[in-house]
């Protein structure tokens, strides 16, 4: 059963990953080599960060069953501050990044109180949130662009690059190992897988699941404050736009990666291979030079047929889990879940 | 007795938030009563949100939603404003083409929703990328001003004019009450008439309140889903076709501000978002109040972000609100007892046992 599962999650990688090489490669033919030179690839992997970052915001709120609207107004807000705080009022670099990180943070701790204290919906509390921020973030920078001459040392950060690979991009992998390894390796991440697959069995498991909703949503802004930091260090300046448009994407990237809806599971490799592909569409979409409206189009077609494949298989898995559940007397989750709870 | 239930009811809160704030608004800005330049305009944007708000209204009554809503729209109004601009289509015709389009879209939305059994909220989702990559692309390959600004013949009248243009035996309308709103009160009608009169209407209902317990009752509820989408798709394809109208061309950001009004508007007006109850008037009701405030915030020189700081919040406070009323009322007879989260089967004992029994089974 085990083994099955992890083959399978291979499987859906590996498929994914045949699409990035056939995409590379493909790119790589029609632009008579260019999308190799050094300064291609930099900007390949430097504007890949935000996907991957985001992805994993949104995944984190999808695991406990919960989902977050305001990805991109948390970002967008955290950015523009942290922009304005170090343009105006003089804020040093490291401070800056800081109040990023614990904009998103708080904002994602409030809308997990949020759910809890007042049991409304999540998609509507998000959506007040995000609504909110996004005017406060409008607030804050009205219409001007702070530039990023403001922050030298931070946009050094977007500059570098260790064996022409930039930093920003490692950075965001190394946040995706801390959340694998958080999800894999640590109670608190075994508490949140439990609260979405099965809230009422967490309960009694003696797993707070009010505590597991605001958890995931305040790892879920601190990501997007992670993100809002890349922006700064990699955007030529910040505006009323950051953030924008990356409400689709976020959830592009766990869907495709192959994480359930419903709650319960995640994917870190699958997501972060997914926001490669969906940086792909956009790269090939700048190399044949179509609107960007374009790669809205394909990303929300290649969604719902992810979805409509995901929901067949998961038909399939549901009808085989219940001939294994048949034979086997001894479920393997429960116990697990549990086992941590001890 | 009537009178005393609409009392209790989060309508006649709105009904008298909405008179307070008009007449504070009044007092503070005479301004605010000018017919044409103030009161007109308002009453245009009500009509075509209170449609837009309809539209999300008829998914949340099966306990869907469509986020795709502002998108369907700009789809529908591209497809009349093409009827019109290439094909010189009179105003009926094109204005059925882009509902035709409204409605297919919606219907193919909610094929895949109840054909897949996925939640309506990613394919809405994806819908809606797909619809705003392709509607700006077909816009730029027809048209190379990207906006069709061929104007049929009542176009502009239904559009832009208000009832003073309309003299009956020498006596004309007012000026401040403007012809559109006469297409929001037939929708209202109509969409009254099905919840309330017809046998569709009532099954869309138990859908929503308990689909499970539908199905068992010779509810066809995948017949159904697709309807509500279609319809979802109609009536928003309208409010883009209204909105194209009153501002006198066809673009595709039309319908750019659709997706959190939809919300706001049925569910300050107390349509649950669970599914099984609608309120139309409430529907009005707060597509007027968000409306009125986004108006007032306009006359005192706000900017547009103070109006999406207060929707949200306004939404926050409405629903936290109707959360604790909803809490206390039942409370009320055992009000000693610590109130357990509402999301947990209240009966803890009987659910316990239930997984004890099952262990003893796998044993």
């Amino acid at each position: 059963m085990r083994r099955q599962f992890t083959a399978f999650t291979k499987s859906q990688n590996l498929t994914l990953a045949v699409i990035i090489v056939l995409g590379v490669a493909l790119l790589g033919v029609t632009s008579g080599g260019n999308f190799f030179s050094p300064v291609s690839v930099r900007t390949f992997f430097q504007f890949l960060a935000v996907p991957i970052l985001i992805g994993l915001a949104q995944m984190i709120t999808i695991s406990v069953g919960q989902l977050n609207l305001a990805i991109g107004s948390i970002g967008g807000f955290a950015a523009c501050l942290a922009g304005v705080m170090m343009a105006d009022l003089g804020v040093p670099d490291v401070l800056g990044v800081l109040v990023a990180l614990a904009v998103g943070a708080a904002a994602g701790f409030v809308n997990g109180w949020l759910v809890v204290v007042t049991r409304i919906n999540g998609f509507i509390v998000t959506l007040a949130t995000m609504t909110i921020l996004s005017g406060a973030q409008y607030a804050v920078v009205s219409t001007r662009t702070v530039s990023s001459r403001n922050w030298e040392f931070v946009s050094g950060i977007g500059r570098a690059t260790v064996l022409g690979i930039p930093v920003v991009f490692l950075i965001a992998v190394a946040v995706a190992v801390l959340v694998s390894l958080a999800f894999n390796h640590s109670v608190g991440g075994r508490r949140l897988l439990a609260s979405g697959d099965n809230p009422h069995a967490a309960t009694l498991a003696g797993i707070s699941n009010d505590r597991s909703v605001i958890v995931a949503h305040a790892a879920s802004g601190l990501l997007c404050g992670v993100a809002a930091f890349i922006s700064l260090a990699t955007l030529s300046g910040v505006n009323q736009s950051v953030g924008g448009d990356w409400l689709l994407s976020s959830f592009a990237a766990p869907i495709i990666g192959g994480v359930s809806l419903t709650g319960g599971s995640v994917a870190i490799l699958g997501t972060t291979l997914a926001a490669s592909v969906v940086r792909l569409v956009d790269s090939g979409r700048a190399e044949f030079q179509l609107a960007p409206a374009w790669v809205n189009f394909v990303v929300g077609a290649v969604v719902l047929g992810t979805v409509a494949l995901g929901r067949a298989r998961e038909v399939r898995d549901a009808r085989r889990a219940g001939a294994a559940r048949a034979l086997a007397p001894q479920p393997v989750q429960p116990t697990e879940t549990t086992g941590v709870a001890q | 007795m009537n009178v005393l239930r609409f009392v209790a009811t989060p309508r006649f809160f709105l009904v008298i938030i909405i008179a307070a704030l008009v007449v504070i608004f009044g007092a503070a800005k005479p301004a605010f009563f000018n017919g044409p330049f103030v009161i007109a305009p308002l009453i245009t944007s009500i009509s075509i949100f209170t449609i837009v708000g309809l539209a999300q209204m008829v998914v949340l009554s099966v306990g869907h939603m469509n986020i795709a809503v502002g998108q369907m729209a700009s789809f529908g109004a591209m497809v009349s404003g093409i009827a019109f601009q290439l094909f010189e289509m009179p105003l009926v015709v094109g204005l059925l083409a882009g509902l035709l389009a409204g409605a297919a879209i919606g219907a193919l939305t909610g094929w895949i929703i109840a054909r897949t059994g996925v939640n309506s909220f990613i394919v809405t989702l994806a819908m809606s990328f797909a619809l705003i990559g392709l509607v700006p692309t077909v816009y730029q390959w027809l048209s190379p001003a990207v906006a069709f600004t061929a104007k049929p013949d009542g176009f502009d009248f239904l559009g832009r004019e208000s009832f003073d243009s309309v003299c009956v035996l020498g006596y004309c309308g007012t000026d401040s009450v403007p012809i559109i709103s006469i297409a929001a009160l037939i929708t209202m009608l109509l969409i009254g008439y099905l919840y309330t009169r017809t046998r569709l209407g009532r099954e869309l209902l138990v859908t929503g309140s308990n689909e499970k317990a539908a199905k068992l009752s010779g509810v066809a509820t995948g017949s159904r889903i697709v309807i509500v989408h279609a319809l979802s798709g109609t009536l928003a394809a309208f409010a883009g076709f209204l909105l194209a109208a009153s501002i006198g061309s066809f673009t595709p950001s039309i319908g750019d501000e659709f997706m959190l009004q939809s919300f706001v508007g049925p569910i300050l007006g107390g349509t649950l978002l669970a599914g099984g109850y609608v309120s139309i008037t409430g529907t009005f009701l707060g597509i007027t109040l968000a409306l009125l405030i986004r108006k007032g915030l306009e006359l005192f020189g706000f900017g547009i972000e103070s109006l999406n700081v207060l929707l949200g919040l306004i939404l926050l406070i409405a629903l936290s609100s109707d959360r604790i009323r909803d809490i206390r009322g039942r409370r009320a007879p055992r009000s000693a007892a610590e109130p357990p989260p509402a999301d947990q089967p209240p009966a803890d004992q009987p659910a316990a046992q239930r997984v004890e029994g099952d262990k003893e089974v796998s044993r």
